[in-house]
This record gives C-alpha cells, sequence and structure tokens, in this order.
C-alpha cells in the first residue's frame, strides 16, 4: 500500500460522502422536520468544507427507489463563498435544486412500482455503491487524492431484502480501506450500519436529540482520519450481527447455512438456490441427523 | 550539522505575533476566521468547531478528556495555538481551574459564515462582458513563468533578461539574506538561498511574501492591513475578474506587486481595469503541506549516478547545478551527474544532503516516482556517506585543566566531569583532563571547594 500513502495529502485533507436519506415515509413520521433537519447537516457540511481548502464534499440522495448525486463540491471550487444574495450561499441552491428534482423523480419511480408490504426502507444499498463507485473513481485519477470517508444519514429502517447487496459494499468497503460512518436518526435500530461501521472501522452513532444533530455531527462525524487516532470517539455498545435470509429476505436469529457458498437460508432446502450443490436428506426437524449440514447462528 | 536557517512556516506565525488588539481587529473580517481555522493543527480546528456554539467557558480538564492517551502532546500544541492566536481566551477560576472559551468575535463571525456563507466584497465580473478572460490553463502557465522569472532575477541579480517590475529596492529587500553582498566577486547565494531554491513553489512564496509583510511598515502600509488583504485574496475564485476600484489605494498598489509575482494578473479592460487572482495566490491559505500546485516531477535518477531532467526551463537548470555537473543540454532535456566534486560542492554552500535527497524525491518523474524507491539506494546512500566523510571531526568547546595539587583532587575532578557529563579526555598519568565549556564554572566552583 505504500504508493497509495504517498498518493495522499500529508494532514486532513479530506473526502466525505455523505449518504442523505430521503425518504419520504419515514419523514413523514419523526419529530423534526425534513428542513430542519437539512438545516443542520447543510451547516454541517459548510463547516466540512470550511475546515481545509482541500477537503471535499459529495452528497448522495438515497430515495425509496432510487438513488443521485445532488452535490458534489469538486464541481464548483471555490464556489461555497459565493452568496447569490438571498442570505443562501450558492452552493445550496444547487443542492436544494437537485434535491427537489430527485424527490420528485423518486416519488414517480415508488408510484410505478408494485406497491407489496414492503418494509418502507430507503435504497441504501444502491448509495452505499454509488459512493464506493465515485471514491473508487477518485482513487484512480489524479497521483494525490483526499482520504475518502462515507458517512450515512439514515433514518429509515433496515430492507432485509438488501441484505447481500449491502453486505457486498461493506466489503469493498473495508477493502478500499473507506471508513463508513453511520449516524442513525431513526427510531429503531439498524443492524446494517452498526455492522458497516463495525465492519469497515468507522463510527456508529444514534443522536439521542434530533434538535441538537448539528452539534453531534461536528463533535463525532466532522473528526478527519487522521485526527481519530488521538480523539475520544464513541464506541459501540453492541453490533446486532443478524443477518437475512436468501430465500425470503426475512432477518433471522438461526438458520441454515450452504457449506460450499456460504448462503444463509431460513428453511431447509434440497439444493442450494445460489451455487447449486444439492444438501444431504437430514431434515429440519430431525436434530441428531444434522452431520452434512451445519446449523448455526450467523453470529458466532 | 548546519542548521536549517529558513523555515517558510505559512504565516500565521506571523499573525501570532501582532498585538493583541490588532489581531482582534483581524476577526472582524469573516474571511480571516475561516483562514485562521484552516491554518490550525486538525485537533485545534476539531475543538473550535465543538465549541462553536458553545457559549459558556469550557474547563480545562473537559477538554482533556476529549483526547486519547496518545494525543496529550498534540492535545497541548493544539491548545497553545489557539490561545496564541487569542482564538481561545484563557480564564482561571480559583475552584473550577482554568477554562477556555472561543474568541467572541471570531465565534460569531463563524457561525454566521457557516450558516450563510461569507461574501466577498467584491463581485467578479459578468461572464457576458466583452473582455476575453484568459483560461485557466494560460493563468497558470503565467503564473509560474511570472514566478520563475522573479525568481531568475532573485539569484541573478539583475541579470535576468524579462526584468519584472519589482523596484530594485524591493528587490533587495528580498535578497536580504539569500545573497550576501561581497566586494569584489559580486553577490553570491548564502547558505539559506540556496536551500530556498530547493524548497517547493508554495514554500518559496510564502517566504517572500513574509519577507514583504514584515517590510511593510516601512513603506507605510500597516502589516495586518496586508495580511487581511492577502488571506481575503486567497479567497477569490482562480480566473474570475475582479474590478480594480473595489480597492483601496493600499490595496491597488500592492496588486501591483503581486502581479509581478504571478499571483495575480492584470487586465486593463475598456472603462476599468481588472484583476484575475491565479492559482498561486488562492493557495495561500492552504497549510504548506498540502501544496495542490505540486508541480509534476521531471528528474529522473540512474543507479550510475546520472541523471536526466525533462525541462526547459532555466531557472531548474540553475537548480540542478547547484548540486550537480551539467554535461549537455538539449532542447527539452538537461543531462547531468551527481559526481563528488559536485555534491562537495554543494556541502560546501550549506546544502544538505537530505535537502539534496528529499528535492530530487519531490521533482522526480512520475514514471521514477511509482517506483519505491523512487531514488535508487545507492545514489542515496551514497549522498549520505559522502556528506558524512566531510563531518569526521566534531567541534566542541572545551576547557583544559592541569596542574592538580595531588591525584586524589584529581579523581574527585574528573567523577565531578563524569556527573556533569561534561568529561571530553583525561589522563590520569600526568593528571590532566578536559571538560566541556559548559561545565566550565561549575567545575571551578567545584575546585575551590575542593582546595580549601
Amino acid at each position: 500500500m505504500a504508493s497509495v500513502a504517498s498518493k495522499l495529502y500529508s494532514d486532513d485533507v479530506s473526502l466525505l460522502v455523505l449518504l442523505l436519506d430521503t425518504n419520504p415515509f419515514f419523514w413523514s413520521t419523526t419529530s423534526i422536520k425534513f428542513s430542519q433537519f437539512l438545516s443542520h447537516v447543510l451547516a454541517f457540511l459548510n463547516a466540512v468544507l470550511g475546515l481545509n481548502q482541500l477537503n471535499q464534499v459529495v452528497v448522495i440522495a438515497t430515495g425509496y427507489s432510487s438513488c443521485d448525486y445532488i452535490y458534489d463540491s469538486s464541481l464548483t471550487p471555490n464556489g461555497n463563498f459565493e452568496s447569490s444574495g438571498s442570505g443562501m450561499p450558492a452552493l445550496f441552491g444547487s443542492l436544494l435544486e437537485k434535491l427537489e428534482d430527485f424527490a420528485a423523480k423518486d416519488e414517480e419511480l415508488s408510484k410505478e412500482e408494485e406497491h407489496e408490504d414492503r418494509i418502507a426502507s430507503s435504497l441504501l444499498s444502491g448509495s452505499l455503491s454509488m459512493a464506493l463507485c465515485y471514491i473508487q473513481r477518485v482513487f484512480r485519477s489524479g497521483h494525490l487524492h483526499p482520504q475518502p470517508r462515507i458517512l450515512c444519514l439514515q433514518g429509515s429502517p433496515d430492507g432485509p431484502e438488501q441484505y447481500v447487496a449491502v453486505m457486498n459494499s461493506i466489503f469493498s468497503a473495508q477493502r478500499l480501506m473507506v471508513p463508513i460512518d453511520s449516524c442513525y436518526i431513526g427510531t429503531q435500530n439498524s443492524a446494517f450500519l452498526q455492522q458497516a461501521s463495525y465492519i469497515t472501522g468507522g463510527v456508529h452513532h444514534t443522536p439521542k436529540q434530533l434538535d441538537g444533530l448539528f452539534q453531534y455531527l461536528t463533535t463525532i462525524f466532522a473528526t478527519d482520519l487522521h485526527s481519530r487516532g488521538f480523539v475520544q470517539l464513541p464506541k459501540p455498545v453492541g453490533v446486532d450481527f443478524r443477518a437475512s435470509c436468501f430465500c425470503h429476505k426475512k432477518t433471522i436469529d438461526m438458520g441454515y447455512i450452504c457449506s460450499v457458498c456460504l448462503s444463509i437460508f431460513c428453511e431447509h432446502h434440497k439444493k442450494c438456490s445460489t451455487c447449486g450443490s444439492v444438501f444431504g436428506q437430514s431434515k429440519l426437524d430431525d436434530v441428531s441427523s444434522v452431520s452434512n449440514k451445519k446449523r448455526k447462528a450467523p453470529d458466532t | 550539522m548546519p542548521q536549517v536557517k529558513i523555515i517558510a512556516k505559512n504565516f500565521m506565525d506571523m499573525v501570532a505575533s501582532l498585538t493583541a488588539i490588532k489581531l482582534d481587529k483581524l476577526y472582524n473580517n469573516v474571511f480571516i476566521c475561516e483562514a485562521i481555522l484552516r491554518s490550525l493543527p486538525p485537533l485545534a480546528k476539531k475543538y473550535v468547531l465543538q465549541l462553536l456554539y458553545t457559549d459558556v467557558p469550557v474547563p480545562a480538564t473537559m477538554l482533556e478528556e476529549w483526547v486519547l492517551a496518545d494525543g496529550v502532546s498534540k492535545h497541548r500544541a493544539a491548545i497553545d495555538r489557539m490561545i496564541q492566536l487569542r482564538i481561545f481566551m484563557e480564564t482561571t477560576d480559583r475552584k473550577k481551574g482554568t477554562s477556555y472559551s472561543l474568541n467572541p468575535t471570531f465565534q460569531k463571525n463563524l457561525q454566521k459564515h457557516i450558516i450563510s456563507g461569507g461574501v466577498l466584497p467584491r463581485e467578479p465580473m459578468n461572464s457576458n462582458n466583452a473582455i476575453k478572460l484568459p483560461s485557466l490553463q494560460e493563468l497558470e502557465t503565467y503564473a509560474l513563468q511570472q514566478w520563475e522569472c522573479f525568481l531568475l532575477q532573485l539569484i541573478n541579480s539583475g541579470q535576468g533578461e524579462k526584468l519584472t517590475g519589482i523596484s530594485s529596492s524591493m528587490m533587495k529587500i528580498f535578497q536580504r539574506g539569500l545573497l550576501s553582498q561581497r566586494d569584489r566577486d559580486g553577490p553570491r547565494l548564502t547558505e539559506s538561498g540556496f536551500q530556498f531554491l530547493l524548497m517547493d513553489t508554495n514554500a518559496q512564496l510564502w517566504y517572500i511574501i513574509r519577507e514583504y509583510i514584515s517590510n511593510a511598515e516601512e513603506r507605510d502600509v500597516d502589516p495586518a492591513e496586508l495580511i487581511s488583504f492577502l488571506l481575503e485574496l486567497s479567497f477569490h475564485v482562480t480566473g474570475e475578474a475582479y474590478n480594480l476600484n473595489t480597492l483601496t489605494e493600499v490595496q491597488r498598489n500592492t496588486l501591483k506587486d503581486l502581479a509581478d509575482l504571478g499571483l495575480v494578473k492584470l487586465q486593463q479592460g475598456r472603462k476599468d481595469s481588472w484583476f484575475i487572482p491565479t492559482k498561486l495566490a488562492t493557495n495561500l491559505s492552504v497549510s504548506l503541506a498540502d501544496s495542490s500546485i505540486r508541480k509534476e516531477g521531471y528528474v529522473m535518477m540512474e543507479t550510475n549516478f546520472r541523471m536526466y531532467a525533462y525541462s526547459t526551463s532555466k531557472l531548474q537548470c540553475e537548480i540542478l547545478r547547484l548540486f550537480a555537473r551539467i554535461e549537455y543540454q538539449l532542447p527539452n532535456l538537461i543531462a547531468c551527474a551527481i559526481t563528488k566534486e559536485s555534491l562537495y560542492n554543494a556541502f560546501d554552500n550549506g546544502i544538505t544532503s537530505d535537502q539534496i535527497i528529499t528535492f530530487l524525491q519531490q521533482n522526480s518523474h512520475p514514471r521514477c516516482a511509482d517506483r519505491v524507491p523512487s531514488i535508487p539506494e545507492n545514489v542515496t546512500d551514497q549522498i549520505r556517506l559522502w556528506e558524512s566523510d566531510l563531518k569526521r571531526i566534531e567541534m566542541t568547546q572545551a576547557h583544559f585543566y592541569d596542574e592538580f595539587p595531588s591525584k586524589d583532587v584529581f579523581e574527585a575532578a574528573c567523577d565531578f566531569a563524569r556527573e556533569w557529563r561534561g568529561l571530553l579526555w583525561e589522563d590520569s598519568k600526568r593528571m590532566r583532563l578536559v571538560v566541556k565549556s559548559e561545565v566550565h564554572n561549575k567545575m571551578r566552583e567545584f575546585l575551590h571547594t575542593q582546595s580549601k
């Protein structure tokens, strides 16, 4: 990795990819309005950009059924200091405009979709992969690049059907040595985000009071990777390692694992649907003959 | 080991040395607050952000809880820096101990900046205006050319082909410390002058700007005003044109000098004049370590000590000449060799081996830069060896003692000197010893007490 390290700026220059949850199903249930939330986030972004001239911020909106880039600070060099007169920096003018377009498009797409009994989750897997693609592009272009990290601002519950995709993104982030920070503002716990931060070495935090979100964001998530070595940051209290089964996309505590490809199932199958290996004839209820098929809780 | 005399820190050190009143006045400008924030060490930046919306003083003990055990020294450095720059106000209470709060003006301005962004005192020219603006590429070439021209003039002291408009008195100021004036053989580069040439562009720029500011008072210009203008300039957008009419008289005069250095390009319109900041100007507030204007390297070093430099620049040729023998020059290539003689020459001039090696590493051709190490190991080792060859003798100031009255006194004196780590040499047969000068006073006192 020596050649990669030499391509970094020496100090604390960072590239922050922010995944913004814009799921309308979530935001209709919260105590804090989306606009209030956004004002905290924008102030935070401005603060991050202010910390270093070379800092870069990319915002990706995570909607209900789509996701898209809505802001990239590298496209408007120094632009954040020009005011469009109304007291709102030009940066945020374009961001808000794009966000509006995005929300409208997302709504249309979600209408087209057959409305099954899907949990009102956001497309986290999509935005994570977009973030990683962006970072990969930064890695490959030019000889100097800032240190990237991803911050998920997520409120919607996990969508178990995205399990495989999310896990794959997490593992590629781990390989790229990109930490995924997560700030979960919803009411439940997000196993995805806990695992993502745990595996990639990022910080996971669930703010208690949303009206002080800016303070949480600056205190915890504005810390650049260089300073993380010296600062106390919230440590994970416990990580929810539960997996989703591949057959019904349900979150399970205990299940069956294919011994060849490690696919997870909630009930016994004759054949692995992923790799096609044929399992032995032992039956689900027949505990005594669980020999060539492993039965275990995935968190061990 | 010759000391590195030029330390081109970013000029926040200079800002820190301003008087309190002037500093507080500086913080009235949003952009200066922003630039100061950027110049802080990473931990300090974090503290500022964290305390941005805290109105009450925060006890020092609480701040210490934020850092891990490994970071205590960095924590101290960050706090010291912030107190030095008067960003942190220190209050000491007998009960609660020391506590810190942010400078209110600084805090207020930064809050405003983070929420609504700053507004520059001048608007860029409309793009539909008739004047054709130079492209970013052209602007960068212009800036570097101008800068190179300035450097050539600086070292050649007036022999450059194209003269910049910098007055000779100003040039003298810049040359102070870099060139030494000797009566007969004309000006010669001093040690620090050589080191200056090996620094990267941003560091050189800072050095010059610092000289420029420290000289401001002689020109009846308030240094604080100059600093604030320079910092403000760094927030302008590269490649946009700004109207000269928006500037004060002093600023306009300053701008003329800056144009000669390549920081801005002046352009004459039909009615008004405009200035266009170049990358050199907008990088002023970047901390030194992260100069984004780092140029592509051009030097290829081979294991046989031959060096090929893909460059057309006269300046770069001059720089290589400092420590290498130029063998021949093609239109786009300089072929040279590093020899013992050429290096001894460099060492004589006060350049250290480490400086040469870092220069080679920083400027190595992209193809070579990908290799690890980018400079062949045998070359770097040899450069270091040749340098250490010159340093076989170490000089230490010392005092010589003899004619001790008795063996006991002599031995006691030896032990005493050893205790203070000052004993350099002893000859117990003839009762003589040599002691470092630092210990001489203590030694004398000791011997007085012994003789009583």
